[in-house]
C-alpha cells in the first residue's frame, strides 16, 4: 500500500496541473484575503484593521476555504481520477497487482496528502501578508496560538478534502474531468449558492441547506475566528447563516467525505473499465 | 486432452451482453495451454479485446466463467502473474517512460531494478526520461511491453502489439514477440495480421461474432498441402491424376488441377502425365494460406468445409 500511495503521489506531483492549483489558490488566497480588502480600504472592511493583522490570520485564512478553496480542491479531485479514464491509464493500473480499491485507496491516500501543502502555503502565504500589513500600519505583530493555528489547518484541510472527494465521486461518475468540474462548479455556485440564499425567504429550505458544504464549511470556519460580517459579503462564495455548531459541522464533514468516498468505491468497483 | 493444470486460461460458455442488442462475446470456450504461444484472431469487431478485458478483469462477463493462471479475473493472485497491452498502450503522457514505469513498478510491488531491465530489454533506455508523449507510437508500443513485462509474467497478453507500426516496426515487434514465447512463458497473442500470427504462433482461435468459429496449430487450420497442376488437355489430366492410387481427390478449378495428395509424389504425378501424352506446363506445391483460412472462416458461416 505504501508503495502504491508513493506511486500515486508521483503522479501528481509532476503533473502541471497540481502546482498550477496550488499556485492560483495561494496567490489568490492571499490576493482576495488581503491585498484586494487592504488596498482599498482597511476601514470597509466589516472588522476593520484587525482582521488583516497576524492576531486574526486563522479566522480570515479559513473564510477562504469553504467556498473558494472548495472550488480548487474539487479541480484537484477530479484530475486526480478523472483523467485517467481520458488518458486510458486506470485499465494499465487495473491490471497490475492491486485490487481496484487498494489502487482507489493509494489514490486518496495521495490526493489527502497533497491537500497539506495546499494548507500550509496559503497560511505560510497568509502569515507573510499579514506581517507586512502589520509594519506598514505599525501595528503589534502578535500570532495565534500554535493550537488555534494547527485547529485552523486541519479544519482548512477537513473542508479541502470534502470538495476534493466530491471531485473524486464526479470524475468517476462523470469517466472524465470536463463535465465533472462543470457539474461540480455548478453544484456549488447554484445548487450551494442560490438555495442558501433563498433560505432566507424560504423557511422550508433552511433544513437542506444546513447540510450543504458551504454552511458547515463556514460554520467551522465561524466557529474558528472568521468574520461572519466577512462571511455574509464575500462574493459568490458568500453566506449569511444559519450557522450550526461546529462540532455537528465536523460530523457532516466527515459523513460527506464518508459517503462521497463509499459511494466513489463502489461505482469504480463496479464498472467495467473501457 | 490437456490437463487442468496445463491450462493456463480456460473459459467455459462465456459470454457479454451489452444491452438486449449486442453480444460482443457469445458462450466463448477458449482453453490457452501453458508454455504456448497462442494466436486469437478475428475481424475487428469480434470480440478480442473484449475477451481479454474479461480475463483481465476490466469487464465483468455477463454470464460464464473464466480462470486464468488458476484464479478469477482481476484476483491479485492471478494478476500478479499476468503482463497485459491490451489496445492501445495507455500512459500517463506528461511522465517519462521511466516515471510510468515507476508507477506501475509501486502498484504492482515490483522492485525498480525491474524498471531498468524492462526498458534495456525493450531498447528504451536512452529515451527513458522523456516525456512519454513525446514517444512515437512504435516507442509507446515497446514502453506497452515494458510494463507487460515488469512482473515478469508467467503468461502475457498482448493486444494488437503492432498496430500503427510501419513496416519495419512491425518486423521488429514480430522479432521481439518470437522471444517473449521462449523460455516457456506463455503468450497470448490478438490481431488480425495473419503474418505475424503465423510467424509467432505455435496455436490459433479463430474468433467470429463473439464464437469461437476454430482452433488448432497453424499447420491444422491451414489443411493439407497438396499440388497443383496446369496441364493440357485438362480433362485427360484429371482422369490420368485421378487414377493414381495414392491421389485422395482431383478437383478443377480455373483452368487447373488441385490434387489432394501427399506433395512428394509430385514426380510420379508428372511422370504419369507426360507418359500419357499430357502437356504438363505447371506442378507446384499449393497449400492454403492462413489468411485464406481467417477470410473463409471470418466471412461464410464461420465453417471450414
Amino acid at each position: 500500500m505504501t508503495r502504491g500511495v508513493t506511486a500515486e503521489l508521483l503522479i501528481l506531483r509532476k503533473r502541471a496541473a497540481t502546482w498550477i492549483l496550488l499556485g492560483l489558490w495561494t496567490l489568490l488566497g492571499v490576493f482576495f484575503a488581503y491585498v484586494v480588502p487592504y488596498a482599498l480600504d482597511p476601514e470597509d472592511s466589516p472588522v476593520g484593521l484587525a482582521e488583516f493583522l497576524p492576531e486574526s490570520l486563522a479566522g480570515t485564512l479559513i473564510a477562504g476555504f469553504p467556498f473558494f478553496g472548495g472550488v480548487f480542491a474539487l479541480m484537484l479531485g477530479v484530475f486526480a481520477v478523472g483523467s485517467e479514464y481520458g488518458w486510458g491509464t486506470l485499465k494499465t493500473l487495473f491490471t497490475q497487482r492491486p485490487t481496484r480499491l487498494r489502487v482507489f485507496a493509494a489514490k486518496l491516500a495521495a490526493l489527502g496528502i497533497v491537500l497539506v501543502p495546499f494548507v500550509l502555503a496559503l497560511f505560510a502565504a497568509g502569515a507573510v501578508a499579514s506581517y507586512v500589513i502589520a509594519q506598514i500600519e505599525g501595528a503589534a505583530v502578535t500570532w495565534p496560538s500554535a493550537w488555534l493555528l494547527a485547529r485552523a489547518m486541519g479544519a482548512g484541510w477537513l473542508i479541502l478534502a470534502v470538495w476534493a472527494a466530491l471531485g473524486v465521486l464526479l470524475g468517476v461518475a462523470t469517466r472524465g474531468t470536463s463535465l465533472a468540474i462543470g457539474v461540480g462548479i455548478l453544484y456549488a455556485l447554484v445548487i450551494e449558492g442560490l438555495l442558501s440564499a433563498f433560505a432566507d425567504s424560504v423557511s422550508l429550505l433552511e433544513p437542506l441547506t444546513q447540510v450543504f458544504l458551504r454552511a458547515n464549511g463556514y460554520s467551522i470556519a465561524a466557529a474558528l475566528g472568521a468574520s461572519v460580517d466577512s462571511i455574509e459579503s464575500s462574493g459568490p462564495g458568500s453566506y449569511s447563516g444559519p450557522f450550526v455548531d461546529s462540532l455537528q459541522a465536523l460530523a457532516v464533514l466527515v459523513a460527506f467525505i464518508a459517503g462521497l468516498v463509499v459511494v466513489s468505491a463502489i461505482l469504480l468497483r463496479r464498472r467495467d473499465v473501457a | 486432452m490437456p490437463q487442468p493444470s496445463d491450462l493456463v486460461i480456460e473459459t467455459r460458455a462465456l459470454t457479454k451482453r451489452y444491452g438486449d442488442a449486442i453480444i460482443a462475446v457469445d458462450d466463448l470456450a477458449l482453453r490457452v495451454r501453458r508454455g504456448e504461444v497462442y494466436g486469437f484472431l478475428g475481424p475487428n469487431g469480434a470480440g478480442k479485446t473484449t475477451t481479454l478485458r474479461m480475463l483481465l478483469g476490466l469487464v465483468r462477463p455477463t454470464s460464464g466463467e473464466a480462470a486464468v493462471l488458476g484464479a478469477a479475473p482481476g484476483s491479485p493472485d492471478g494478476l500478479a502473474r499476468i503482463g497485459a497491452l491490451v489496445e492501445a498502450p495507455a500512459f500517463y503522457p506528461y511522465l517519462s517512460g521511466r516515471d510510468n514505469l515507476r508507477v506501475l513498478a509501486g502498484h504492482a510491488g515490483v522492485s525498480e531494478d525491474r524498471v531498468e531491465a524492462v526498458l534495456s530489454e525493450v531498447r528504451l533506455s536512452d529515451r527513458a526520461d522523456d516525456r512519454s508523449a513525446t514517444y512515437s507510437l512504435g516507442m509507446k508500443q515497446r514502453l506497452g511491453v515494458a510494463a507487460a513485462l515488469l512482473k515478469d509474467p508467467e503468461l502475457l497478453i498482448l493486444d494488437e502489439p503492432t498496430n500503427g507500426l510501419d513496416p519495419a516496426g512491425m518486423a521488429e515487434m514480430r522479432e521481439f514477440m518470437r522471444s517473449l514465447g521462449e523460455g516457456g512463458r506463455t503468450l497470448v497473442l490478438s490481431s488480425h495480421l495473419m503474418g505475424e500470427v503465423e510467424q509467432v504462433c505455435d496455436r490459433v482461435g479463430v474468433i467470429r461474432d463473439g464464437s469461437l468459429v476454430a482452433e488448432g496449430t497453424v499447420e491444422q487450420l491451414r489443411g493439407r498441402a497438396g499440388l497443383r497442376v496446369r496441364a493440357e488437355p485438362l480433362a485427360e489430366a484429371a482422369r490420368v491424376v485421378g487414377a493414381i492410387p495414392t491421389v485422395d481427390e482431383v478437383t478443377s478449378v480455373d483452368g487447373v488441377l488441385d490434387v489432394a495428395v501427399d506433395t512428394a509424389q509430385a514426380p510420379a504425378i508428372n511422370r504419369a502425365l507426360v507418359e500419357a501424352g499430357i502437356a504438363v506446363s505447371a506442378l507446384y506445391p499449393q497449400q492454403a494460406s492462413l489468411e485464406d483460412v481467417f477470410l473463409e472462416l471470418t466471412a461464410n458461416g464461420g465453417q471450414r468445409p
